[in-house]
């Protein structure tokens, strides 16, 4: 049973964020709010539903990029064919959210706010470079998304504004990316490790990389320095594996009853490879065929990451 | 303790209701409207048992709020079954065997319902996708998928002779 709370349901904007500036529990699509409130860790006596507000509402793709509303829901991003051949990343965390019914529900601007850094969509948003808009009564502030964390759950807003807007540019043909989520199980599952890699080829040549680590540290993070590594350099195997080895360093996972962290650094290396890899064979395809699934390549040593078999192999006795 | 006031048609059947802001769908329509069909498992969003299409979409009944619902169209499993004759997927869910305890099999067959309306001849691997939030802990999941793929056939056939078996509410209540 939810605890007993006051409900604002206001359409108008610098009400809604009135009420946030007093204390009030802002509530989108409430698949984390309500789980807290249901087991005890949320006693919010005033929860604000923002899903009148028109500012929030919307999404569109234009020459310049995506123009999402921060109640863009998981579930809209996975059905959505550009995102599949533009965005592959995004559309592989995003359809990796929990179940059909919670990424009916749950929205990106939730997913940030929430501030778990497991949160899915959060890396591919990081990789292709994604800008917040938040807005409070005296304006709105446009933040790169990786400046928009600033701690544990902490972020670069104020008590009255709310996260209104995500804007994520227009890759460039030549671009791929691409994430991997390890987890347990299939489904309804919070990554144990995920990696998100974007990157642009000319030339053989890496012209623009950047790589985003899940679960490794109290945020979604860059990995700026196994940028570093790549950027500019002719696409091998060689140089792929040495960026891994870089991020394995920056990566500062938590051991969590999930799993330890040497397992999930292990890890890093291994999908950081798998990502990468995927990320170069999508950029070197045109277009039209960028929304294809890539089949995960083999690398040696990478025993512990055999690919799952695919579904209709499965055969199971009864 | 707040209350608010919704329109809400569930079933086909329009309903004037006052409810506490903080009851949740699963609950009001359990204890108010007295449809027992959807159940609650871990209150929590992961089993899958709550399963409710609201407006077409699934949706975990036990993580909406009975006050959100205004002016929208709720479907449950009891909805399902017209003039007394059981919808495709119920009748195939039987025959198939996909029913053990029974305490998923509403939510399976609303995830069901919501699956053929997306894909109406979906592969194996599309039915393990889409119904991956409802978790069965007894038949195991290769009879729910069998059902699913039976009850298409039988979709099929009753088109192809032009019955109206296949549910027309289940298809008015769902927008595309």
């Amino acid at each position: 049973m939810l605890p007993k709370f006051d409900l604002y349901m206001p359409e108008d904007f610098v009400e809604a964020c009135a009420l946030k500036a007093d204390g009030a529990k802002p509530v989108a699509g409430g698949t984390d709010v309500f789980v807290n409130m249901h087991g005890g860790k949320d006693k919010s006596a005033r929860v604000l539903d923002i899903k009148r507000l028109k500012e929030l509402q919307g999404q569109r793709f234009s020459e310049s990029g995506l123009d999402l509303g921060a109640l863009t829901t998981h579930r809209e991003i996975e059905v959505w064919d550009e995102i599949r051949s533009r965005y592959y990343a995004m559309f592989q965390g995003c359809s990796q959210v929990g179940s059909v019914q919670i990424r009916h529900r749950a929205t990106l601007g939730g997913n940030i706010m929430n501030g778990a850094p497991s949160a899915d969509s959060i890396g591919p948003l990081l990789v292709h470079d994604a800008v917040v808009t938040v807005a409070g009564p005296d304006g709105e502030r446009e933040i790169p998304l990786d400046k928009f964390y600033t701690g544990f759950k902490k972020f670069d807003i104020q008590p009255d504004e709310l996260l209104t807007r995500l804007h994520v540019p227009l890759p460039p043909d030549n671009a791929g990316s691409a994430y991997y989520k390890y987890m347990r199980r299939n489904a309804m599952d919070l990554a144990l490790m995920g990696v998100s890699a974007y990157v642009e080829i000319e030339d053989q040549h890496f012209t623009s990389v950047r790589i985003a680590l899940t679960t490794s540290g109290p945020t979604p993070m860059r990995s700026y320095s196994a940028e570093q590594v790549l950027l500019g350099q002719p696409v091998s195997d060689e140089i792929i594996v040495q960026a891994a080895e870089t991020v394995e360093r920056e990566g500062k996972p938590r051991s969590s009853w999930r799993s330890s962290a040497e397992f999930r650094t292990r890890l890093l290396h291994d999908i950081t490879i798998i990502v990468l890899h995927e990320a170069v064979q999508r950029a070197l395809k045109p277009v039209a065929l960028k929304a294809e699934a890539i089949p995960m390549r083999q690398y040696p040593g990478l025993d512990g990451l055999k690919p799952r078999p695919k579904m209709e192999d499965v055969s199971c006795s009864m | 303790m707040q209350y608010v006031e919704i329109n809400v048609t569930v079933n086909g059947e329009l309903y004037n209701k006052t409810v506490p802001a903080n009851k949740t769908l699963l609950r009001f329509l359990r204890e108010d409207l007295f449809l027992n069909g959807v159940k609650e498992g871990c209150n929590e969003g992961e089993c899958g048992a709550f399963t409710v299409l609201v407006d077409g979409e699934p949706m975990n009944s036990c993580l909406v709020l009975a006050a959100e619902l205004n002016g929208r169209e709720v479907l449950t499993v009891e909805g399902l079954a017209q003039d007394g004759r059981l919808h495709p997927l119920q009748e195939a869910f039987i025959e198939a065997g996909a029913i053990q305890c029974g305490y998923c099999t509403p939510g399976m067959l609303m995830s069901a319902v919501a699956l053929l309306n997306r894909y109406p001849h979906p592969t194996r691997a599309q039915i393990r996708k889409e119904m991956e939030g409802n978790i069965c802990r007894c038949t195991g999941y290769t009879r729910i998928a069998d059902a699913v793929l039976l009850a298409v056939e039988k979709m099929d056939t009753a088109e192809k002779n032009q019955s109206p078996q296949r549910n027309q509410k289940v298809l008015a209540g769902t927008k595309k």
